[in-house]
């Protein structure tokens, strides 16, 4: 049976007209803004590449590049514990122990709750004063352990990543459980009746057949690391304090755009030219990273 | 049926004709809701048929979502608005978005000094609702408790500090984590210690940021660190408001808006204030005293009349009273009953005699460009400071290198050095 264009069409064209009006519109639009000058309100002014200069190597290149390291710093952490950390619960809850269905509703639980209420849940246990976190290390005898969590350079990023593994753990769990689930049973069958230990299995079997689900989950983490904004948003605002040094390249964005307390510049412009700086650096990174992953899974 | 059919009509016609307008009113001040149900109640009992539907923002989020809306043909028919002069108000003057009111409202009951604040080109573009002072706030009981008075000098408020804190009181609590009210700190101190004077002169370009008086102030703040609590630097405002409330710390740097949130948290607290003292004994200190903000008519209001009888209403000594008397804030408007809260007199006495004319913090001419000495550089470059991530002298550098970018006055006396 022969479709005729026409009925493609039909059928396409609804999607694509939503897609041009919502995606590749408001790209455009940014790549168009980045090229003036506009507070918002008032007239726009061309201001040609001007934007760009000022952002890698004008005056604002000190705060940009800053939020560049600490996105980068985003995706390595994400990457070890989100993959690392995800994989190994995923067996085990895959695994036959104690309490499985219990701890596989509970691992997901932190994903359904909305950022800014893990922003208030986090911020009252991170309290220096009378913060769980730190009334727990006093009571066990670690009073030296207790931090201003988010108010100081060496632990404020950190404390971040945290909160942001804790809250999207449960989706790599859940993706790594549905990858190990899918591997037949026959082969941990053959295995055991091999004589293969647990960890045998887990090396020579598991691990194996999940790295495809890993080289996807990796490349959605470099995408996500570099559009991160809630969880920033949420504990350590706008001004991704203590002197930015939370900062990312989405509070930068929206500080520079849309201004506010501790905005830097309030320049829709500007921001839509760190928002074309971020697109011009995720998306060749991710097709070359993707294509590096492919191309190691096929043994090139 | 037909009857029935009728008989809808005219209910509908009813319902519609003595249906109430509606106008809406965006803030950044979520404490004034009860304030406009009040004025709602009193224009209804003069006869307005009118409903006030109030809805308040974080401030860090207020000024880009009301922009975005009324730049979008949208948004409330009422907005708080900030100061002029100032980057935001008068971007959203020059493109129109808020309506002059010069030959709408009657100014008589506010002062000029006041008018100036929502002043361009002859006209007043909003109705100023309050004035705040800046300065610190201390717990009367626990001053008594030790036999403290109110400091005449930086380094009796230093000994001050010394007592509570030997006592087991955070002499200062400081929300580390707010870098604007760290700020604002500075500002509140900089009018006392380096003076309008000297104020006046940087701004005008005869000294600049390298002066050693500035280093000087950056260092007294920086040395005060010891006696903030313990880490301040993750704090924020509610903290300090929890901890002053309740006697965990003797003393804030704050405004007295804050006062309303400290009576309702603890009823008892005994409210003092004073002007930060200056460093030598005989100097005159002063008060950080700004516009709070003004009320602006936007450009898209389907429903002009009903806004401007409110606005009518928020010019009057009336609004000043009702305003006053359930924010414990003190109103711009002249002529208004304050009510009997002995903080808030003092407070507004100290406003009316010792409001420092030069100031840098808001409504002062070097936050208005970019990069701002406010947002840009004092904000995360006091938390650097605090944090031991630069000195007192790297930090006036900063603010030098950041306004010798576009501060036509320090630009010129920079030119005139080489």
């Amino acid at each position: 049976m022969k479709t005729k264009v026409k009925h493609i069409l039909l059928f396409v064209l609804p999607a694509l007209f939503f897609y041009t009006l919502f995606v590749v519109y408001p790209i455009g639009y940014s790549f168009n803004l980045s090229f003036y000058s506009w507070a918002g309100v008032g007239e726009k002014s061309f201001v040609g590449f001007e934007n760009f200069k000022t952002i890698l190597f004008g005056t604002f290149s000190g705060e940009f590049f800053n939020a560049v390291w600490h996105s980068i710093y985003f995706f390595f952490m994400n990457s070890i514990f989100e993959l690392g950390l995800a994989f190994i619960i995923a067996v085990a809850l895959t695994s036959k122990i104690w309490g499985r269905r219990f701890f596989q509703t509970m691992v997901y639980l932190p994903n359904v709750i909305s950022m800014v209420l893990v922003g208030f849940i986090w911020s009252m246990l991170l309290n220096p004063q009378w913060g769980l976190i730190n009334s727990f290390l006093e009571l066990i005898g670690l009073e030296s352990w207790a931090q201003p969590w988010l108010g100081q350079k060496e632990t404020a990023l950190t404390t971040v990543v945290m909160v942001n593994i804790w809250r999207n753990i449960g989706f790599y769990i859940l993706v790594f459980m549905a990858a190990i689930l899918n591997i037949p049973k026959d082969l941990f069958d053959a295995a055991y009746i091999d004589g293969a230990k647990n960890n045998k299995i887990i090396t020579r079997i598991i691990f194996p057949l999940t790295v495809p689900t890993m080289q996807t989950l990796a490349i959605l983490i470099f995408i996500w690391s570099f559009n991160i904004f809630d969880v920033v948003y949420a504990l350590t605002g706008v001004q991704a304090g203590p002197y930015r040094t939370t900062d990312v390249l989405g509070t930068l964005f929206y500080r520079t755009a849309f201004g506010g307390l501790g905005s830097s510049r309030q320049d829709y412009g500007l921001g839509a030219a760190i928002v074309v700086i971020i697109f011009i650096m995720v998306i060749p990174l991710s097709m070359v990273y993707a294509n590096v992953l492919d191309k190691r899974s096929r043994g090139l | 049926m037909k009857k029935l059919f009728v008989l809808g009509v005219i209910l509908t016609l009813l319902m519609t004709m003595t249906m109430a307008v509606t106008v809406e009113m965006w803030s950044w001040r979520v404490q004034d809701e009860e304030v406009w149900q009040e004025v709602e109640k009193r224009l209804q009992a003069q006869g307005e048929d009118i409903q006030i539907e109030f809805r308040g923002f974080l401030p860090t989020e207020y000024d880009s979502k009301m922009l975005m809306a009324l730049q979008g043909g949208k948004g409330p028919d009422l907005v708080y608005t900030r100061r002029l002069p100032g980057g935001r108000t008068k971007a959203m003057v020059d493109a129109g978005l808020i309506l002059p009111l010069t030959e709408e409202i009657n100014f008589e009951h506010f002062t000029e000094g006041v008018l100036n604040n929502i002043t361009q080109d002859g006209k007043q573009y909003g109705i100023p609702f309050a004035i705040q002072v800046v300065g610190v706030f201390y717990n009367k009981d626990i001053f008594d408790e030790f036999g403290l008075e109110e400091p005449k000098t930086w380094d009796e408020m230093l000994a001050i500090a010394e007592v509570l804190q030997s006592n087991g009181i955070d002499p200062f609590f400081a929300p580390g984590k707010e870098a604007w009210a760290l700020v604002m700190q500075h500002a509140a101190c900089g009018v006392s210690v380096l003076g309008p004077g000297w104020i006046k002169r940087l701004t005008e370009g005869k000294i600049d940021f390298l002066d050693q008086d500035w280093i000087y102030m950056n260092s007294l703040l920086n040395d005060l660190k010891k006696y903030y609590q313990k880490n301040y630097m993750a704090n924020i405002c509610t903290d300090m408001d929890a901890a002053f409330a309740f006697g965990q710390a003797g003393m804030v740097f704050y405004g007295i808006w804050g006062a309303q949130m400290w009576k309702e948290l603890n009823p008892d607290i005994n409210i003092g204030y004073f002007m930060v003292p200056p460093d030598f004994e005989g100097n005159q200190p002063y008060a950080y005293v700004y516009m709070d903000g003004a009320i602006g008519l936007s450009v898209n209001s389907q429903k002009k009349e009903a806004a401007l009888k409110v606005l009518e209403f928020a010019a009057t000594p009336e609004f000043g009273t009702i305003f006053s008397n359930i924010t414990q804030n003190i109103p711009a408007v002249s002529g208004a009953h304050m009510p009997d809260v002995e903080i808030l007199k003092e407070v507004n006495e100290v406003a009316n005699q010792y409001a420092s004319p030069y100031v840098y913090w808001v409504g002062s001419e070097l936050v208005t460009g970019q990069p701002s000495l406010y947002t840009d550089v004092l904000s995360p470059g006091l938390q650097a400071m605090y944090s031991d991530e630069i000195t007192p002298a790297e930090l006036a550098q900063q603010c030098q290198d950041a306004l010798s970018q576009w501060y036509q006055p320090l630009i010129n006396r920079l030119e005139s050095l080489q």
